[in-house]
């Protein structure tokens, strides 16, 4: 009971009161810019840059016509692209969580010299920037038939494997040792262990690890178009910057539908999994 | 926790079996065509054309369409692929020199048999045809007659016909008298403008560029240069100072204008002049949804003068940047078949009849259709009359780095916070430095 | 020692290489080192597609370390880098000390402020190059014709999406700074900022440290958000060269590799080069790292 008056009593400090009004003024400029885009989505193309700043009026509203727009545009249909970002999105991250958390535990249980140089090479991964591979990984990629988006997860795990099996080691190496030599004296093998005891104990970095792998691919946009057999498959960032390059014609009220558009499943997956999400970023940076 | 396991093995079972399965789809005895498409304005009537052409051979068919800007890099990457295109284009004989060795020579095919004259065949040095153009085309600053039948007909103005407005002097008069009465003609100026977004900064910087080059190659009796001196310099200043200030924004403005912007207002007629070519047509055409747009008579065409001696004979731009060429690295099924759909489409009723109406495409083919583009009749027209075409030199500049060097310089040039020094800069040291780049 | 024999006693894990290790390892190979291998072979020959290429020494390496634009980018993003690492750290904190002394309406806050970490990079650079012209138009300007604006305009972008992130970072840290040392503190007559100096610091300082790493190597990669935003507008044009003013190193090298053909070996040098400098900044912090965890 005391402790709420407390905290009551420190919500109502007056120079908390201020504070508060303060973040209110900058909440909303921070969310501006994305009522910025909704706002101009429903204007008509020419309108876009002339009065970017402005509710749309008579004149200038143009109803659905940019999502109908940017949907039909070209001959690739806006859901395919939709379709293939869901799935590359999804495969990879579960890929990713599964192999890389199993390959950490491994790694760091056995620490033998082999899976030393597996794990610093893991950590040399991270700091290499995508330029010094852009070029032969796409190659690889197309000779292995990994440029579906049913095979590319293959290439996000081993791209996104260092920064994953760091993260779970870090995790692994502050787990107590017991529970596991317990499971092992009650007669599980190592995959009934890992399934049974250690994953359950892993839940939170797999949260984190998760979103940052989700975070990072749902976004990503040269990695598949370098790699991507784009006869066949787009993904919305591919989509966006297709539509914003035709000769002569740039399309900006369509394009802002579009960002409005692929913005929607983040934001419903930031709204359902906030407390996930602000967790597992949190987790993940005391861990890593 | 088993379950999700099994799961995710079932899932990546699945995932490994599409990738094996995936590369058998194509039948590999009839061979395959793949074209990479350079005119993203043509990618619907192309995915068309080559739909029909699956449904009628069986032979299967893609057209794939780079984005504006990314032909050369969506190239590169495509040919290192197990799957390359089997057809693809180059500008002319600077891109010839990065794809030599991907070129089939063509002296053999029919689709070379079928090109009117040797002038549309890019040649090697021995002889080898490793390009064929498709479609020639022509740009100048199309107008809207109504508008400007308007402005002769106005007491206040000076030029009173369309034939005496033949050079650069009757142009400047003509557009600062239209300026200068905008509300009288219901106009917001008399260009459009001149944007310098991605989308529209290649009808200055390649287009209109090409004029003093090509007014430089004439001078000094040459096709190439490794060094160009800039000759013509002080003209393409005057006809860029024309286009930025007498339009319908500011200059200061035209940096983040777009395409789309130049041709919305050539469209409902807030603009008189509009530099663009014979492919604008379908899009500045008359809509009956949006009620905008020209009708095909009201289209008119005028050379770009810029105030060199003579030009009252000049006529409109007329060339070629896009030339076909096989993969020759490609399976020997895979170019044969290539080979076959090319003659498909130059000689067969539906290719040219597409090219022709659907693409609006002049075709230097011997069974070419006529093209209904207005656009097209008007530059024919000046050759008829006996003008001096001008010809594409832009094929020769030495590298991508060099047009978006000049498009950057006259950017900030119209805007203020460049010179016109930097221009010079861009276009004379930036082609010799260019040169050497892409040269050794 | 004693953790050694314990780990023993789960030995037969070691015969599960195949199927823990050897999924990540194979695609590890044919995703990261195999493509890193032959990029640093690449980097020695000129090519035009990964199958025609002639090896050619260093002469990639010189004409990379002639090359000014080169240089150029360098220096713009070690500023860049610095100014970015410096605005967000120092927001981000501020914005994390504030949330956690308990003032209305936090997880609100914290929620807005994390939101744009959500959305990819080209999509922010068009969203903010549409936002900075549509202000900059009313002054006849524009963000492509001063680099001034492309410099801060980054910086805004960057921190309007990152500072979130951080943010969380900081809020987890600060929470961990135990209440009762802050009482104590607050009895023996220590100010507000007599606190924060020395006991609320010192005690997030690895969050600091977490935070710097990652805004650092986020700054130091940039691509997205600069290809979107300015493309490396404007120019500079002297006589010995063309610079983009505004573009870094990664879209450099990006942009030397797709505009000319010859030049692709170039490109992937300064890569190479350009993952020496990434991974000796890394190290550096590293090493800090190590230093302070001793000490402990």
């Amino acid at each position: 009971m005391k402790s709420k008056d407390f905290a009551l009593d420190k919500k109502n400090k007056p120079s908390n009161i201020i504070l508060t009004i303060i973040f209110s003024v900058v909440s909303v400029i921070y969310v501006l810019p994305v009522l910025v885009v909704l706002m101009n989505s429903f204007k008509f193309n020419e309108f876009v840059n002339s009065t970017t700043f402005e509710l749309p009026n008579a004149i200038s509203f143009a109803g659905f016509n940019n999502y109908i727009k940017g949907m039909t545009f070209g001959n690739y249909p806006f859901f395919n692209s939709v379709f293939y970002s869901f799935t590359i999105t999804i495969l990879s991250t579960i890929l990713i969580l599964l192999c890389t958390s199993m390959c950490a535990w491994y790694l760091s249980r056995v620490n033998n010299f082999i899976c030393k140089v597996v794990y610093y090479l893991c950590v040399f991964s991270m700091v290499v920037p995508f330029q010094m591979v852009m070029f032969t990984l796409s190659k690889t990629a197309d000779t292995l038939k990994l440029n579906t988006p049913y095979t590319i997860p293959i290439i996000y795990l081993g791209f996104g494997a260092g920064l994953a099996v760091f993260m779970f080691s870090g995790f692994v190496k502050s787990m107590p040792l017991s529970v596991e030599e317990a499971a092992s004296i009650d007669g599980c093998g190592p995959i009934r262990t890992f399934f049974q005891v250690v994953l359950p104990i892993m839940r939170p970095t797999i949260i984190s690890v998760g979103i940052l792998e989700i975070m990072w691919i749902w976004n990503d946009y040269l990695l598949p178009y370098l790699v991507l057999d784009r006869k066949l498959y787009m993904t919305i960032p591919i989509h966006i910057q297709y539509l914003q390059g035709s000769y002569g014609a740039v399309d900006l009220g369509a394009t802002m539908a579009l960002i409005v558009l692929s913005v929607i499943p983040i934001i419903i997956f930031y709204a359902v999994c906030q407390k996930h999400i602000i967790k597992g970023v949190m987790a993940g940076a005391v861990k890593g | 926790m088993r379950r999700i396991l099994s799961l995710i093995l079932a899932v990546m079972l699945v995932a490994l079996c599409f990738a094996s399965c995936g590369s058998t789809d194509s039948n590999a005895e009839a061979g395959s065509v793949f074209y990479l498409n350079f005119k993203p304005e043509q990618d619907e009537q192309w995915q068309a054309l080559a739909k029909k052409y699956q449904e009628a051979t069986g032979i299967k068919t893609t057209v794939v369409t780079a984005a504006e800007g990314t032909y050369e890099s969506t190239l590169t990457a495509e040919m290192d692929k197990s799957d390359p295109p089997t057809l693809f284009q180059v500008n002319g004989p600077v891109g010839l020199a990065n794809w030599q060795d991907y070129c089939y020579d063509l002296s053999k095919s029919d689709v070379y048999k079928e090109l009117k004259s040797d002038d549309f065949a890019l040649k090697g040095a021995n002889g080898e045809v490793y390009g064929v153009a498709y479609v020639i085309e022509t740009y100048g600053i199309i107008y809207n007659k109504t508008i400007l039948q308007k402005y002769f007909d106005a007491e206040w103005s000076t030029i009173k016909s369309i034939d005496k407005l033949n050079n650069f002097d009757a142009l400047s008069t003509v557009v600062s008298e239209i300026q200068a009465h905008k509300s009288d003609l219901g106009v917001d100026g008399a260009f459009t403008s001149a944007g310098m977004d991605s989308s529209s900064d290649w009808r200055f910087k390649t287009h209109l560029a090409n004029m003093a080059i090509y007014y430089e190659y004439l001078a000094d009796g040459i096709g190439k240069t490794d060094a160009i001196k800039g000759t013509y310099l002080e003209n393409y200043k005057k006809i860029w100072d024309l286009y930025i200030n007498y339009a319908t924004c500011k200059p200061t403005d035209l940096a983040s204008k777009t395409g789309t912007d130049a041709e919305t207002e050539f469209k409902s007629g807030k603009a008189v002049f509009y530099q663009n070519g014979t492919w604008a047509y379908g899009s500045a055409a008359y809509d009956e949804a949006t009620g905008l747009g020209l009708k095909d008579d009201e289209f008119g065409m005028l050379p770009i003068y810029m105030g060199v001696e003579g030009e009252e004979n000049l006529g409109l731009c007329t060339g070629s940047e896009n030339y076909w060429c096989v993969n020759a690295k490609a399976d020997e099924a895979d170019i044969k078949a290539t080979l076959d759909f090319l003659k498909w489409v130059v000689t067969d009723d539906a290719g040219t009849s597409a090219l022709a109406n659907d693409m609006g495409f002049v075709i230097p083919f011997k069974n070419a259709k006529e093209a209904s583009n207005p656009l097209v009749k008007i530059a024919n027209d000046y050759v008829t009359a006996g003008k001096t075409s001008v010809s594409w030199n832009f094929p020769t500049i030495p590298s991508e780095d060099w047009k978006n060097g000049v498009g950057a310089a006259l950017t900030q040039y119209a805007a203020g916070t460049g010179s016109w020094d930097d221009v010079k800069l861009a276009f004379v040291d930036g082609w010799a430095r260019e040169y050497k780049k892409a040269n050794g | 020692m004693k953790d050694r024999k314990r780990i023993k006693r789960l030995n037969p894990l070691r015969a599960y290489f195949p199927i823990f290790v050897l999924p990540t390892l194979a695609a590890f190979i044919i995703g990261f080192l195999y493509p890193f291998i032959r990029g640093i072979y690449l980097s020695f020959c000129t090519f035009r597609t990964t199958s025609d290429a002639k090896w050619v020494g260093l002469d990639n390496y010189i004409k990379a370390f002639n090359d000014e634009g080169f240089f150029h980018a360098f220096w713009y993003t070690a500023l860049f880098t610095l100014v970015s690492v410096i605005v967000i750290n120092v927001f981000a904190f501020m914005v994390a000390y504030v949330l956690t002394r308990g003032i209305r309406g936090s997880n609100t806050f914290r929620t807005v402020f994390f939101m744009p970490n959500l959305i990819g990079g080209i999509v922010l650079g068009y969203i903010w190059q549409m936002i900075f012209d549509g202000i900059l138009r009313n002054y006849g300007t524009s963000i492509v014709l001063d680099s001034r604006f492309g410099f801060w305009g980054l910086i805004i972008l960057m921190a309007w999406q990152q500072i979130g992130y951080m943010m969380i970072i900081y809020i987890a840290g600060l929470q961990s700074v135990p209440e009762e040392l802050n009482e104590a503190a607050k009895i023996d007559g220590a100010n507000g900022w007599q606190v924060l100096k020395h006991i609320t610091i010192p005690t997030v300082m690895p969050s600091i440290t977490i935070c710097t790493f990652l805004t650092l190597t986020n700054s130091f990669k940039l691509f997205d958000q600069n290809l979107a935003l300015t493309n490396g507008a404007p120019i500079a044009f002297t006589a010995e060269g063309a610079i983009k003013q505004t573009e870094m190193i990664a879209l450099n090298i990006y942009n030397t590799f797709y505009t000319n053909a010859n030049w692709r070996g170039v490109g992937q040098a300064k890569a190479v080069l350009f993952f020496i400098l990434v991974a000796a900044i890394a190290l550096i912090q590293l090493r800090f790292t190590r230093k302070r965890e001793v000490q402990q």
